[in-house]
């Protein structure tokens, strides 16, 4: 029979390695006395795009936060299971925590620019590695301005203060310091909750074509965003994985009853 | 004529997805076309392994369907399109419920051949045949006025149906008086007059999907309106 649409649906449990951007196994996290996740074990997939949905306290901003060890911040955390990124366990304690920062970037819910100018912002991470001469600085500035869509509207102000853009272009600037520093994946924790409508379409088509440079992992309490920009989703209720499957799947046909009523509102 | 731009949105890949979705549908289209024409080379040469093909490739249009309906559902549900591009995928959805219906009523007229039911009267066989050419005419404008969202198109081609349903009625009339002094059976009569119907309503498929064009382009449902008010009706959109 002929094939009118062609969408990718990868099977998510029989995901194999090459094709693993990160793989979750038994990740159980807890704040102090309070459990936060419990028993997540998840492949996502590389240079797609995975949206993690939920209600607020589910544990999806913890969840994304572990993939590149930020909840190490708060004192009272413990966890238990590991995290692959290739074959490296990065739970492990002998992880380069800066190491995986560097290969796992993180863009939040509201544009943080340094109190400094467009480019330095851009170098900065570059800088801290150790990256001094200015021709790679200048190459690596514009490559990544031009891959967060926002080369235009600043390469003739680029020593200008950061806090001078809008939200929207603050937001992309934030992702521009992100990219050059090549993460391989890129977090992103509601990075468009902050923005109006018109800007968020313009992230969200910017978030479709960086999936061919990274794998991108992003929270979002607005499941419409979630079904918009997402090839694949997961469901988190109470620290738990309910379901997780291609994004045309889980908006159209849920297997789970939570996931269904969660997505269409009879959520009690 | 009133073109609406769906390759304009800032996400690029909804553009690609809108595209396909009417890709498809011209496919299907296409394909229903062909297998009409197929169907009245069959009746005219006979040619009952022809025929066969036909009723065999309805599958084909039957999993077109199939594949189209559930990606307006995808796209239903991940874009939440609105205005004209909601307008597009609900008239997708229900054009290719017509299209389909087309479809089994091109199959039902070779099974005329199949089961060697052809009308011996050839009066009979050339006007069921120029009404058909008429009928695929009538397609190919619809088809057309879809693919440009030509709406003055699509009323040219609706009004096309009108005179297609007087040949019909006409033709119906020499049949009765046919029958009479005919040695044919009953039976087969009534395969030739189900295989008549068959083909007036291809012609009235058509005419829903040109009823869809206009609901498209001008945001106005056409359907049940008198032909006498439509043009009033058109007017006042104006």
């Amino acid at each position: 029979m002929l094939k009118l649409f062609d969408h990718e649906h990868l099977d998510l449990d029989n995901l194999s390695d090459d094709l693993t951007a990160i793989r979750v196994e038994d990740l159980s996290l807890q704040f102090g006395n309070k459990h936060v996740l419990e028993n997540i074990s998840m492949r996502i997939p590389k240079h797609r795009v995975t949206a993690l949905i939920g209600q607020s306290g589910c544990g999806k901003s913890t969840l994304i936060s572990s993939f590149n060890r930020m909840n190490d911040l708060n004192p009272q955390c413990r966890y238990q299971g590991q995290i692959y990124i290739g074959d490296r366990d990065i739970n492990n304690k002998k992880q380069n925590v800066s190491e995986l920062r560097t290969q796992v970037g993180m863009v939040f819910q509201r544009p943080n620019p340094f109190p400094m100018s467009i480019y330095e912002n851009v170098c900065y991470g570059l800088k801290l590695q150790g990256i001094k001469v200015r021709r790679q600085l200048d190459d690596a500035v514009e490559r990544a301005l031009k891959d967060a869509a926002l080369w235009k509207e600043v390469k003739d102000r680029l020593f200008e203060s950061a806090s001078v853009l809008s939200g929207g272009q603050q937001q992309r600037l934030v992702i521009a310091r992100a990219l050059a520093l090549k993460p391989d994946i890129l977090l992103l924790d509601e990075p468009t909750s902050a923005l109006d409508p018109l800007t968020t379409l313009f992230i969200e088509e910017l978030i479709a074509e960086l999936k061919h440079r990274c794998t991108i992992i992003i929270v979002t309490h607005n499941m419409q965003q979630a079904a918009r920009v997402s090839d694949y989703t997961a469901f988190l209720h109470q620290g738990r994985l309910i379901e997780y499957s291609d994004s045309d799947t889980l908006f159209t046909t849920p297997e789970q009853k939570q996931t269904e009523d969660y997505i269409t509102g009879r959520y009690g | 004529m009133r073109q609406i731009a769906f390759n304009t949105h800032i996400s690029g890949k909804f553009n690609t997805e809108l595209e396909d979705l009417r890709n498809s549908v011209l496919t299907m289209g296409g394909e229903v076309e062909q297998q009409l024409i197929d169907t009245l080379k069959a009746i005219r040469l006979n040619h009952s392994g022809l025929a066969e093909k036909v009723a065999l490739n309805d599958l084909r249009i039957n999993s077109m369907e199939i594949q189209i309906d559930k990606e307006c559902m995808r796209i239903i549900a991940k874009r939440h399109p609105t205005a004209s591009d909601l307008r597009l995928v609900m008239i997708i959805s229900k054009a290719i419920t017509d299209i389909e219906r087309m479809g089994d009523e091109i199959e039902r007229m070779a099974r005329l051949v199949t089961k060697q039911k052809i009308p011996n009267s050839e009066s009979v066989k050339s006007s069921m045949l120029s009404i058909g050419e008429k009928v695929v005419a009538m397609m190919r404008g619809t088809f057309d006025a879809f693919a440009r969202q030509d709406d003055n198109s699509a009323l040219e081609v609706y009004d096309q149906d009108n005179r297609i349903d007087s040949e019909y009625k006409r033709l119906l009339a020499y049949i009765v008086k046919e029958m009479e002094s005919s040695n044919e059976s009953m039976q087969d009569w009534l395969e030739i007059l189900w295989a008549l119907r068959s083909l007036e309503r291809v012609g009235d498929r058509c005419k829903n999907i040109c009823e869809y064009v206009v609901t498209l382009t001008r945001g106005e449902d056409i359907r049940h309106t008198p032909l006498e008010n439509l043009s009033q009706t058109l007017e006042n959109l104006e």
